[in-house]
């Protein structure tokens, strides 16, 4: 067990952020915590690296108890801020082997890692460059390489691709997945459904700093009662064709609008073929079909809820 | 470890302009526009003999006495007038031409030829009354006691002065002075410009920096030790650039005790550094709000030790002298003062006494506040 979390509860006055939160991260997955705003990730990353008081429960790492001063257990903690953290007055070369530097005394070793961690995020063309002359991509980058130039066993990623264009986001997620088989645990938290599902081993969903859903992506998959959705495109759907349709066994939703038919099935449901055989019986002309199973984004989104959140 | 975080917060620390302008720049421009308003008011002061002129004639030739007199007060370092014998015609043409403020002729009466009533004209008439009151004052004893001639020479040239002024130190007493030192101390103090980083830079709560570095396997105090560190050197650095700029390129006088005067630097550096610190972990606003605090507090201190207005510092000390105590600027303005003045150390001793004090509650109150290691928000 590389994390063990165990009834946390930290409160900020009357707001419970975490509820009793429990949960383990195995050694050598990719865990990805999700979660809608102010559902308690943060909070809970921050708590299990001791930057946050909180009010009762149990954190251990590697085994031992985690506290401010755990030194020989952050030793082995890579973290990557949800927020770039890096000095404005160093380059990218100093930036990363300062905070390499505060884990690895001795020189030699720390100048290897620092020129790793720099080929590992793609910036040996900008060593020489300070932070500000970066784009977005580039200094999440260097966050990144500050994090992890240590070489480190445990590594939390706090939503590190936030505001961070696609060729960007995709380095970061191969990266990721690379230090990950390099033997490398991860915590990823994130809002990007479609990065969580590209990367992760294991998901944990929270709302309301409780966990709420839990297991690997087919096991949520299989928590919600969504099975497939058909998308037609066509233009030519009366309101009698589709209470036609809504009466086709398993078909729990059917709904039409600018020119998209959607109907949607329960789990273990096909309607594919009975949609298809219903369009041609009607002689109904249609034009792109597709037909999807259920997305990480549809779990969420049936498991959190669709209200808005802050 | 200590000189890997040190090494790195030099380099953080130097390469910051906004920090270098106004703990270094800053301060040496001050000090070049307090030294053109203080050498122009300096100059306006300086006493120039009045030019005068006196009609060579024979009645000049004639009154020794007063030829003496004239010609006593026109030589000389301190000379009165600057003193041009002359014909008349030629005395009226330099009145005329304004070179000259009046001049004399030596008749039956000494008369003074002007063309207005100034400053320069009332001081000719001056000296011209003196004359004719000691001239009058020495017939009169003559008259009664002809065998007092021989003392009497000196006896009327001179004045007896009975009060003695006594020196408190080797140094003339030079109250333009108090200026630059209340700039110098006000300088120190805004070395808590580094000290507010050193602290926003290892709380966690206060910056997403200082939160990658509570993550690090190193001890918060070490980490802080070896940033004050650099903090330190740097403060005190531009402390003598300071001081250097100021002896050397405006020639101003500290004194014979060079070593005690850089010693001096060196505590306030530490006082300011330490103010710093504490203000910025006192403090939970933004950064903008700790260093409008710490500016106006700086210059708030620094008024009160007359850097704006020389008085102030004597007001203090006479009205609410404790409050001169409490004021890190006046303590440094005033051990600077003390150097330069006084051959006793007794009022310096004390003033570096209460800056150690003033330290170690500083630093007694940040370390209070950055032991916490967890935070109840970040």
């Amino acid at each position: 067990m590389i994390i063990s979390v165990k009834n946390l509860v930290k409160r900020y006055g009357n707001l419970v952020a975490l509820d009793h939160l429990s949960f383990d991260v195995e050694e050598g997955e990719i865990l990805g915590l999700l979660g809608p705003n102010g559902s308690g990730k943060t909070t809970a990353i921050n708590c299990i690296l001791s930057l946050l008081k909180y009010d009762k429960g149990e954190i251990r790492i590697f085994g031992r108890p985690m506290r401010p001063d755990a030194y020989d257990i952050k030793r082995d903690i890579g973290v990557i801020m949800q927020n770039v953290a890096v000095f404005d007055e160093l380059t990218v070369y100093e930036n990363i082997n300062y905070f390499c530097g505060l884990y690895i005394p001795e020189k030699e070793k720390r100048k290897r890692l620092v020129e790793e961690a720099i080929d590992f995020v793609g910036l040996n063309d900008f060593r020489k460059f300070y932070p500000k002359k970066l784009s977005g991509g580039l200094l999440r980058r260097l966050n990144i390489a500050c994090g992890i130039a240590h070489k480190p066993k445990l590594i939390l990623l706090d939503e590190p691709t936030v505001a961070v264009d696609p060729q960007s986001r995709n380095n970061i997620l191969e990266g990721i997945q690379r230090l990950n088989r390099e033997g490398a645990t991860i915590v990823y938290t994130s809002h990007y459904m479609e990065e969580v599902e590209q990367i992760c081993s294991r998901i944990i969903i929270l709302d309301k700093g409780k966990v709420i859903a839990n297991g690997t992506k087919e096991e949520l998959k299989n928590m919600i009662s969504l099975g497939e959705k058909i998308t037609v495109e066509t233009s030519a759907i009366r309101p009698e064709h589709l209470a036609a349709l809504r009466r086709i066994p398993g078909a729990d939703s059917v709904e039409y609008a600018n020119g998209l038919l959607v109907v949607k099935s329960g789990k273990s449901k096909n309607n594919l073929e009975n949609v298809l055989d219903f369009l041609k019986k009607q002689q109904i002309g249609y034009g792109r079909i597709y037909s999807e199973l259920p997305t990480l984004n549809d779990v969420f989104l049936e498991i959190t809820g669709k209200e808005l959140r802050d | 470890m200590f000189f890997h975080i040190f090494t790195n917060r030099l380099k953080c620390l130097l390469r910051d302009r906004m920090m270098i302008f106004w703990t270094l720049l800053f301060p040496i421009l001050l000090a070049v526009f307090f030294n053109m308003s203080l050498r122009n008011i300096a100059n306006s002061e300086t006493f120039r003999p009045v030019p005068a002129a006196v009609v060579n004639d024979a009645g000049y030739q004639k009154n020794a006495g007063f030829r003496s007199a004239l010609k006593s007060v026109s030589e000389g370092k301190d000379k009165i007038f600057s003193l041009t014998e002359t014909t008349r015609k030629n005395a009226e043409k330099l009145l005329e031409d304004g070179k000259i403020a009046g001049y004399l002729t030596v008749g039956d009466k000494i008369k003074i030829v002007v063309n207005r009533s100034d400053f320069d004209q009332s001081i000719i008439k001056s000296f011209v009354d003196s004359y004719l009151q000691t001239s009058s004052a020495a017939e009169s004893i003559l008259k009664a006691n002809p065998p007092a001639r021989s003392g009497l020479s000196a006896g009327l040239s001179g004045e007896t002065d009975y009060l003695k002024a006594v020196s408190g130190g080797s140094a003339d007493p030079d109250p333009s002075l108090n200026y630059f030192y209340s700039l110098i101390a006000m300088a120190c103090l805004y070395g808590g410009f580094w000290g507010m980083k050193e602290v926003m830079d290892i709380q966690a709560n206060q910056s997403r920096r200082a939160a990658r570095v509570n993550l690090a396997p190193v001890r918060k105090l070490k980490t802080f030790l070896s940033g004050m560190a650099a903090s330190l050197a740097i403060a005190f650095a531009e402390m003598l650039v300071l001081l250097a700029f100021l002896r050397f390129a405006l020639n101003l006088d500290f004194g014979p005790k060079a070593g005690l005067v850089i010693f001096t630097s060196f505590v306030g550096s530490v006082v300011g550094l330490s103010f710093g610190a504490f203000l910025s972990s006192l403090v939970k606003a933004g950064e903008n709000m700790k260093v409008g605090i710490l500016i106006s507090g700086t210059m708030f201190c620094s008024f009160l030790s007359g850097m704006m207005y020389q008085d102030m510092k004597y007001i203090v000390e006479k009205n609410a002298p404790v409050l001169g105590y409490l004021n890190p600027v006046n303590l440094l303005t005033d051990s600077f003062y003390c150097l330069y003045y006084y051959d006793t150390y007794g009022r310096y001793l004390l003033n570096i006494g209460l800056l150690g004090a003033f330290v170690l509650l500083f630093c007694a109150g940040t370390y209070f506040v950055i032991r916490r290691e967890k935070y109840a928000s970040l």
